[in-house]
């Protein structure tokens, strides 16, 4: 599948993260075009969190520029990115543990994208396409792990995004439960709704992205189409843990 | 969105209008002491409610809300007796806006730097507030905290004081819950409730918590500036140490915890138990109040953290678990 010539919605241009003396994200550049999916993979502690954290607002970057429908965004505060149209799923599910479902689904309805909203179809649509409806009324605090992922991508498409950048949707669920989220991931961009997406469930990733990019201890080492990049040396070796130097040039 | 919401609880609103209808006659049958005790109560309910909208709603639980006591009293009663007004009624509404309007300011030049210190820290900076205005008003002359100010009386002729008094904590304790009832119910509401729940989520998601956390500590402090000076005048003379109380300041949060914390009705049911409890029960014991007060506080943080409310509703719960079939 190739992705459809399309305007960036998403640009990342030469952005890098220090935390002291840690780069988390060094030079990293690439672009996200409109209603496409992009996968966004890399090792452990390879910088993918941080790079969400960036475009949602949550750093500011060290250098470098983040521009949302061609503006910018980097420095702006989270909640402004949110309501330009920026929705995310956390990686480590964070549900507003005492509220229902139902009310953490309606609170993305109530705020996220700035306009036109009728919260109680928004909401309703959004508990039917994760399959949440019928724990509408449970409190968020007693969900499964399997349950809590879907309550993350509810309550982020409640927010009606551009586009929704998700955190690991697919960590620690079975494989029955994998396809679910992929599923409810390809219905979300046939929505519209162009979606960036880190995963570790290589062949999830695969199956669902239109391009890849791939990076490894901050830098990013790879792009492409899935099995373009499936075949990348430097992406082999950075998740087989050789160092990406010894590697045969691609 | 507000209107939604005013419809789901249209119920309550009915409640409300009722109770209203009735506290408004009440005076005309209860005897001199019950009057005093159900104004205490509106009182403190006011108090409580004021302090939930910031306390309850967004869970930044302020250990000094009794600065805006002291401050709206001292305000409108420095203006009030400087002002060269022939009408005292004129004079105390004119004060009463003021004294308000020094709530609203100091509220928000204070909201910018402690609004961002979060749980405990927020709540000790806010009980340095109360002490640092209630030092200074002692000590500035200007302020007459140390010597005190005769407030003008304004209950007309025809009416016993007591009762006068009545109606205005009346109006300004009904006139703090619809305040707190608009905000509740309303897509501000979510919004501190999401503030509440997890302040960073609530970012993301496009909550602007700095504006939220802002406006309700400055309605917060406004409402409880009108209750304080509306206090201030039924005593009739106050200094600093009548009006910047520490208890006052404690008891809006006992109150409140004692009903059900980020609820509307908890801190009017609990401030109406606890006056009961403190001033007709234990009327002569007067020592104790404080060592009831601390115990409850206790007792309830431990025994039914979600309060009395909150109580009534897991026992109800627990009820309808019995009859349902196993749940995963
Ligand atoms: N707030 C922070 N302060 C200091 N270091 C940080 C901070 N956030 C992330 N890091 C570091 O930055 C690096 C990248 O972390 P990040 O969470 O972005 O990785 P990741 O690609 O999401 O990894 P994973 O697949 O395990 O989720 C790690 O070394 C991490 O320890
Ligand atoms: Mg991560």
């Amino acid at each position: 599948m190739n992705a459809a010539p399309a305007e960036p919605i998403l640009r990342v241009v030469g952005v890098t993260k220090r935390f002291r003396g840690l780069v988390a994200v060094n030079d990293v550049t690439f672009d996200v075009p409109a209603g496409s999916i992009c996968g966004l993979i890399g090792p452990n502690g390879a910088g993918k969190s941080s790079l969400f954290n960036l475009i949602t607002g949550y750093y500011a970057p060290s250098a470098g520029e983040i521009r949302f429908d061609g503006r910018r965004i980097d420095g702006l505060d989270t909640y402004r990115i949110a309501q330009m149209g920026i929705a995310r799923a956390f990686q480590i599910a964070k549900p507003f543990p005492e509220l229902s479902v139902l009310d953490n689904v309606r609170i993305g309805a109530l705020f996220g994208h700035a306009g036109a909203r009728n919260v109680a179809a928004v909401t309703a649509a959004a508990l039917e396409l994760t399959g949440l409806a019928s724990l509408a009324d449970r409190p968020a605090l007693g969900l499964t792990v399997g349950d809590l992922r879907r309550l993350e991508l509810a309550r982020a498409i409640a927010a009606r995004p551009r586009l929704l950048a998700a955190d690991e949707p697919c960590a620690g669920l079975n494989p029955t439960e994998t396809e679910g989220v992929v599923d409810i991931l390809r219905q979300i961009r046939a929505a519209g709704v162009t979606v960036l997406l880190v995963e570790h469930d290589m062949p999830a990733v695969m199956r669902v992205s239109d391009t890849i990019f791939v990076v490894d201890a901050g830098r990013k080492i790879a792009e492409g189409p899935p099995e373009q990049v499936a075949r990348d040396p430097r992406v082999i070796a950075a998740y087989l843990g050789t160092p990406a130097e010894d590697a045969p040039a691609a | 969105m507000l209107v939604d919401g005013i419809r789901a609880h249209r119920w309550w609103l009915v409640g409300a209008g009722i109770g209203l209808i009735a506290l408004s006659l009440a005076p005309l049958f209860l005897m001199p002491f019950h009057v005093r005790v159900v104004q205490q109560i509106l009182f403190s309910a006011g108090l409580a409610v004021a302090w939930t909208i910031l306390g309850g709603f967004a869970g930044y639980w302020s250990f000094g809300n009794t600065a805006f006591i002291g401050l709206g009293a001292f305000a409108a009663g420095l203006l009030e007796t400087n002002i060269a007004i022939d009408s005292p009624t004129l004079a105390f509404v004119l004060a009463t806006l003021f004294g308000c309007a020094v709530c609203a300011a100091v509220a928000a030049l204070l909201a910018y730097p402690i609004l961002r210190l979060r749980g405990i820290y927020f709540a000790i900076a806010m009980l340095g507030v109360s002490q640092v205005l209630g030092e200074l008003t002692n000590n500035i002359d200007a302020f007459k905290g140390s010597l005190g100010i005769i407030l003008p009386k304004l209950a007309p002729a025809a009416m016993e004081p007591q009762v006068f008094y009545y109606y205005l904590f009346l109006v300004a304790a009904a006139g703090t819950l619809l305040v707190g009832f608009l905000v509740k119910v309303g897509r501000i509401g979510y919004g501190l409730l999401a503030i509440r729940e997890d302040e960073d989520t609530a970012r993301m998601l496009g909550v602007p918590t700095e504006r939220y956390k802002i406006g309700m500590f400055v309605v917060s402090a406004t409402l409880t500036g009108l209750l304080g000076i509306i206090y201030a005048h039924s005593l009739g003379y106050i200094t600093s140490g009548s009006v910047y109380r520490t208890d006052f300041s404690l008891n809006m949060i006992v109150y409140s915890l004692l009903g059900g914390i980020g609820t509307l009705a908890g801190p009017i049911l609990g401030s109406f138990l606890m006056v009961v409890l403190t001033q007709v029960v234990l009327g002569r014991l007067l020592d104790i109040h404080m060592f009831i007060t601390g115990a409850l506080l206790v007792a309830m943080v431990m025994l039914a953290p979600r309060g009395l409310l909150g109580f009534a509703e897991n026992l109800v719960r627990r009820r309808g678990a019995g009859l349902r079939t196993v749940e995963p």
